[in-house]
């Protein structure tokens, strides 16, 4: 088993590292909208499964994809997977930016308190989670596969595979350009500033409702480009995954440590690392025990991620 | 709605000691009453009355009883309330199965079982904040759904099947399909669990939750042990989810990893924030209409998690007292009395 | 030379880079109406905070009866004999002013859940006790007729001094009032003087957070005052209005502010 283990090593790695990327960009989604509202946005998972089912309608129905279609190359092929991920995108960040409207802003109007928030926001999940298994007939999708996932190079014996490039460069693109975002432009700052101290960028004349629907929006575009890639990875989506890897997006920012960006990265890969590794170990049936137990380890040795605030404090 | 409540509030207040007795007692006869009341109008697609009467109806009542106790009176937000379900039907089905014990002897074990499940999931979690907290329960119930799913002793995906039902007891035989029996049985918890409740709540236990749900930090400071009142909530809504569990493997005869979803955790938690948090009447009057209403109206019978969904935003955001608020304690007569 | 009831020595409290409280010492004397006053932001409420155990100290010892209060639990704390009130206004809005009074009555029953479930024979003397011991310090403090009135319905006067009564149902040997005359207007601060006179003379400890200073000065039996964190004088009233560094803190806040 072990032997067999560093056989694969760098192969396993390779597909954790794009796995870890996915998570990033969901643990984003949780990390920006905590940095600000101090609430996790249970919904964010299904903002995701959305976001791959808008990949799959867009390669599938748009560009009419099939499974034996002929793979797209060179520029075609880079145009079909932009136009899939910024619809993904787009799908994703208006939808978080409507579920905001729906089932936050009026509790946090009102200062309902901690509950209310999450149960309103676990209602809206169920209601994104139902209404696409009815629509999907309880059935996983398959995405047609629309490149040649081809190896493009080679790493100690362990071939590169093209997607997993992809995901990983663009990925880490998006990071970089949120980051920028974040630190360079006056929004971000804004959002900066509401997720140290509310009252005071109120008071400096920050509107806050408008950095929070802009902290919601930038949440789901990020969410909604990990659907593109989940789909660019694994070929299906069903209305359960949200749910399956949100827990996992969920645990890496709190590994991280939750609202901090930073964190996002870091927790995000070694989720994923982690995640493959075990599965290896384990088989994929105790995955998300696994990831629990990650979760629980970190809340109860180091509640604070590595980069995070802590979870136990109270307000007086 | 409202003005029933007040005034079934004013004529409790204002009734002594014997007619209030008599109140109860006619109230507990007409619900018993209930099996021999729907006729054929009140069955739905796919059971008859008398079987939905039992489940889910009595089910999600005494579940949403237990688990009022730790989201209604002590805003903690458990998500997992399903594996203590669990714990009581697996309880029950590995031990009816497998030893010459029955239901009534197996009863407190599983009830045990439950809580100790519940003292072992409170005493790590419930140190933790609200949100953080509910994906822990989340998990937990993930956890025993998994653990289900994947050991042998425990069927796997198969599950457990021919679970015995209950002997008979006073004279009641059980047999598979006799709903009226299972109806009474299950109104004889529900009855002690309210009974358990009421008497909590008027007194320490009841002001110790009430505090931290509202303010949990100064509880702490006016010297209210926050810790072993958040985990005696927990034990004892376990122990109703685990009365509830065993009962109903003995009911269905057949239990299955399947049963215990997530999803339970998030019906219980519809019915309790539907019915009004805290308010037990409210919580059964919730469980009762969202129980019974979906398996009778057929389209929305499949749909049922999406509209248990749209309950709870729709509740948080337009009416989060539920159908029943929190007892308005102001009573009317009172002030009136003083002015 | 009578033992301190509380003693602070040497406490200082740091939050990251800021220190709120650098190396303060004093004691309070049992039955004495001790004053704590400074500028906005002195560290007062973090004094109180240290003191009920919701701050672990950075370093420094706080003693109340003579034994170290380090790392023990808020509500063994509160068990101990210190109660609090609150800046902001911290009732349990939901529960009548009777069963706010009556949580706090609670922490010293012998009975737990078990007992009251069971409707064991204390469980129920103890209740009836705590119940007409309630009523007694709601009427105490002169809103004795508020007893069924929900919390958060009641005036604001009136929360005032729930929040006191409530902080007495613990039984505490020192009171810790947090600015508890904010918003009064004069006849209400005058009554509010005479309410803690008559604390203190009940055989209570008061220590006391005002910002009005006539109040201040006219109840307490000595004052401390905090300047960025720092204890800068620690004496008889009188002696305090006339100290030149209390008044450069206060950077020429009247004498009288009401």
């Amino acid at each position: 088993m072990i032997g067999n283990f560093f056989d694969q090593f760098w192969s396993l790695t390779f597909g954790g590292l794009s796995l870890g990327f996915i998570y990033i960009l969901i643990a984003l989604g949780y990390t920006l909208v905590y940095g600000v509202l101090r609430m996790i946005n249970f919904a964010n998972s299904e903002i995701f499964m959305v976001g791959t089912f808008a990949t799959v309608i867009v390669i599938r129905d748009v560009f009419k994809f099939t499974q034996s279609s002929e793979y797209a190359t060179g520029l075609r092929l880079w145009f079909i997977l932009a136009t899939a991920l910024v619809i993904s995108m787009l799908v994703s960040g208006l939808l978080s930016l409507v579920v905001e409207l729906v089932a936050y802003r009026r509790l946090r109007r009102r200062n309902s308190g901690i509950l209310a928030p999450l149960i309103s926001a676990i209602g809206v999940s169920m209601v994104l989670a139902e209404s696409v298994r009815i629509m999907t007939d309880s059935r996983p999708v398959a995405a047609p596969r629309a490149m040649d996932k081809a190896f493009i190079g080679q790493f100690f014996d362990a071939g590169i595979r093209l997607d997993n490039t992809i995901i990983v460069i663009a990925a880490l693109a998006l990071f970089i350009a949120l980051t920028t975002f974040i630190n360079k432009t006056r929004m971000g700052k804004a959002i900066r500033a509401v997720s140290m101290n509310p009252n005071a960028a109120r008071l400096m004349g920050i509107n806050i409702d408008g950095v929070i629907s802009a902290t919601f929006l930038i949440g789901g575009l990020m969410t909604g480009a990990a659907g593109f890639f989940y789909v660019l990875k694994y070929e299906n989506t069903a209305s359960s995954i949200g749910f399956e890897l949100g827990i996992a997006a969920f645990t890496a920012a709190i590994l991280g440590g939750i609202g901090n960006i930073k964190g996002a990265f870091f927790g995000g890969l070694a989720l994923g690392l982690l995640e493959t590794y075990a599965s290896f170990f384990l088989g994929t049936q105790w995955k998300a025990v696994t990831v629990f137990i990650v979760l629980v380890l970190v809340l109860y040795t180091r509640p604070n991620g590595i980069f995070g605030e802590s979870m136990t404090q109270s307000r007086v | 709605m409202i003005n029933l409540r007040d005034k079934g509030a004013e004529v409790w207040e204002k009734s002594g000691r014997p007619a209030r007795v008599a109140i109860v007692l006619a109230s507990i006869a007409a619900v018993a009453a209930l099996p021999f009341m729907g006729g054929t109008i009140l069955n739905t697609p796919v059971a008859s009355y008398e079987s939905v009467l039992v489940n889910p109806v009595a089910m999600y009542v005494l579940m949403a009883i237990g688990l009022n106790i730790v989201i209604g009176k002590s805003g903690l937000l458990d998500l997992g309330y399903v594996a203590f379900f669990a714990i009581g039907a697996y309880t029950m089905g590995l031990l009816g199965t497998k030893t010459d014990l029955n239901t009534w002897e197996i009863l407190p074990i599983g009830i045990a079982m439950s809580m100790f499940a519940g003292l072992i999931l409170g005493v790590p979690a419930l140190k933790l904040r609200g949100d953080y907290l509910a994906i822990i329960t989340l998990g937990f119930g993930e956890i025993v759904r998994i653990i289900a799913l994947n050991l042998g002793p425990l069927g796997r995906s198969e599950g457990i099947q021919n679970i015995p039902t209950p002997p008979p007891i006073f004279g009641f035989e059980y047999a598979f399909d006799s709903h009226r029996i299972y109806f009474w049985t299950l109104l004889v918890f529900i009855l002690l669990a309210i009974w358990m409740v009421r008497r909590l709540s008027a007194r320490r236990a009841g002001r110790a939750w009430e505090s931290i749900r509202q303010d949990e930090d100064v509880a702490e400071l006016l010297g209210v042990p926050t810790f072993k009142y958040k985990i005696w909530a927990f034990v004892l809504g376990a122990s109703v989810g685990g009365a509830a569990g065993v009962l109903y493997a003995s009911k269905t005869l057949y239990i299955a990893p399947d049963n215990f979803t997530l999803q339970i955790s998030i019906l219980i938690l519809a019915c309790v924030v539907f019915g009004g948090m805290g308010n037990i009447w409210g919580v059964i009057l919730g469980a009762v209409v969202l129980a019974y209403l979906p398996d009778r109206i057929r389209f929305l019978s499949e749909a049922r998690l999406l509209v248990f969904g749209l309950v709870l935003v729709i509740m948080m955001n337009l009416r989060p007292d539920g159908l029943l608020p929190r007892k308005k304690r102001e009573k009317a007569i009172v002030t009136k009395e003083k002015s | 030379m009578t033992e301190p009831l509380l003693s602070l020595k040497n406490v200082t409290m740091k939050f990251g880079g800021v220190t709120a409280l650098n190396d303060v010492s004093f004691d309070v004397k049992p039955q004495e109406i001790l004053g704590l006053i400074g500028p906005n932001g002195a560290g007062k409420t973090t004094i109180f905070n240290v003191i009920t155990g919701v701050y672990a100290l950075t370093s420094g010892v706080i003693s109340f009866e003579g034994e170290s209060l380090a790392g023990k639990k808020r509500y063994k704390i509160t068990r101990s004999g210190i109660a609090r009130t609150f800046q902001n206004i911290r009732l349990w809005g939901d529960m009548t002013s009777l069963e706010n009074v009556m949580t706090a009555t609670d922490t010293h029953k012998k009975s737990g859940l078990l007992s009251g479930l069971f409707g064991m024979p204390i469980s129920r003397r103890e209740e009836k006790r705590d119940k007409a011991r309630a009523q007694e310090l709601l009427d105490f403090i002169g809103i004795g007729e508020f007893s069924d009135r929900l919390a958060k319905n009641l005036p604001y006067g009136v929360q005032r001094r729930l929040e006191i009564a409530r902080a007495l149902g613990t039984e505490p040997k020192l009171l810790l009032l947090d600015e508890p005359a904010a918003g009064f207007n004069p006849a209400e601060k005058v009554e509010l003087a005479d309410t803690i006179r008559r604390i203190r003379d009940a055989g209570y400890t008061v220590l006391l957070i005002e910002h009005d200073m006539s109040l201040v000065m006219k109840v307490s039996d000595r004052v401390v005052v905090l300047d960025f964190g720092q204890k800068i004088a620690d004496d008889l009233p009188k002696a305090i209005q006339e100290d030149p560094r209390v008044i450069e803190a206060y950077l020429g806040v009247p004498e009288n502010a009401s």
